[in-house]
């Protein structure tokens, strides 16, 4: 997943009206003007704003429907999101665990290095 | 935000060196630049600061919340608000560390909770790899 995307999501979700409104088109589709019925003490432009975030940022779908707009969660965004944070630590902790080791054992690295030279050496022959 | 909306991320690790040794990539900056980042400022003491840059210039801001020589480590998660870096504000998450000796290996456990990627699911329908990836977070139920 593209890091600005990532990002993208991890902004969108980072607002308590955009989490209400994808907690409620978590288990079906709703049109818009019902959305915005949810949160009586935002205005209809600011409800619209929150939709187009959370579109842009691939965590809702949104398709026309006669003169309405449906929309609905989009299962794979936030996924996407939550797997880059997991990968991000992963590929971190390999590399504390390498260096860790290499601390521990000094004379392991010499020795990996020696044959890798001597293997150099093999290919070469 | 409530515990119900954060997303818990854990990870395991077994590294053959003791925990003192890796113990010491967490709080020396010079061992925490060998794995993350290319400078890091750490004052490894409770309320220390644990500030981490990044090779592409962002730049982790932390503080050290709990220290257990050796055995835990906690420390706050976040980023300063670049271009590029990930929208979690500084200090805003929690990230704990736990080493476990086992013969002549360290089990290190990471645990980083409070990331705002997560609106928890009760049903567990349809949201199986999702879980694979991830623990849920602890707590109450989804605050409909």
């Amino acid at each position: 997943m593209p890091e600005e995307l990532m990002d993208e999501s991890l902004r969108a979700v980072a607002d308590p009206t955009r989490r209400a409104i994808l907690r409620l088109v978590r288990d079906g589709e709703l049109p818009a003007g019902e959305i915005a019925m949810h949160f009586p003490s935002i205005s209809r432009p600011a409800v619209s704003q929150h939709l187009r975030v959370l579109t842009d940022a691939g965590l809702v779908d949104v398709r026309p429907q006669g003169n309405r707009r449906l929309y609905r969660w989009r299962r794979e965004g936030l996924r996407d999101a939550a797997a880059f944070v997991d990968e991000l630590w992963s590929d971190r902790l390999a590399r504390l665990k390498a260096a860790a080791e290499r601390e521990e054992w000094p004379e392991r690295g010499r020795a990996a290095r020696a044959h890798e030279r001597s293997s150099k050496k093999e290919r070469r022959r | 935000m409530t515990n119900s909306d954060s997303t818990v991320v854990e990870q395991t690790v077994r590294i053959n060196a003791r925990p003192e040794t890796v113990w010491r990539y967490w709080t020396d900056p010079s061992r925490m630049c060998d794995w993350w980042g290319a400078a890091a400022e750490l004052d490894p003491r409770p309320g220390g600061t644990c500030v981490v840059e990044m090779d592409h210039g962002g730049v982790m801001r932390g503080e050290y919340v709990e220290l257990v020589p050796h055995e835990r480590i906690v420390f706050s998660f976040g980023w300063d608000p670049t271009e590029g870096a990930p929208a979690i504000a500084p200090c805003s998450t929690l990230v704990e560390i736990t080493l476990t000796p086992e013969g002549d290996d360290t089990i290190l456990a990471l645990r980083h909770t409070g990331l705002p990627i997560g609106v928890r699911d009760e049903h567990h329908g349809g949201w199986g790899h999702f879980l694979a990836i991830l623990a849920t977070a602890a707590g109450g139920a989804v605050d409909d």
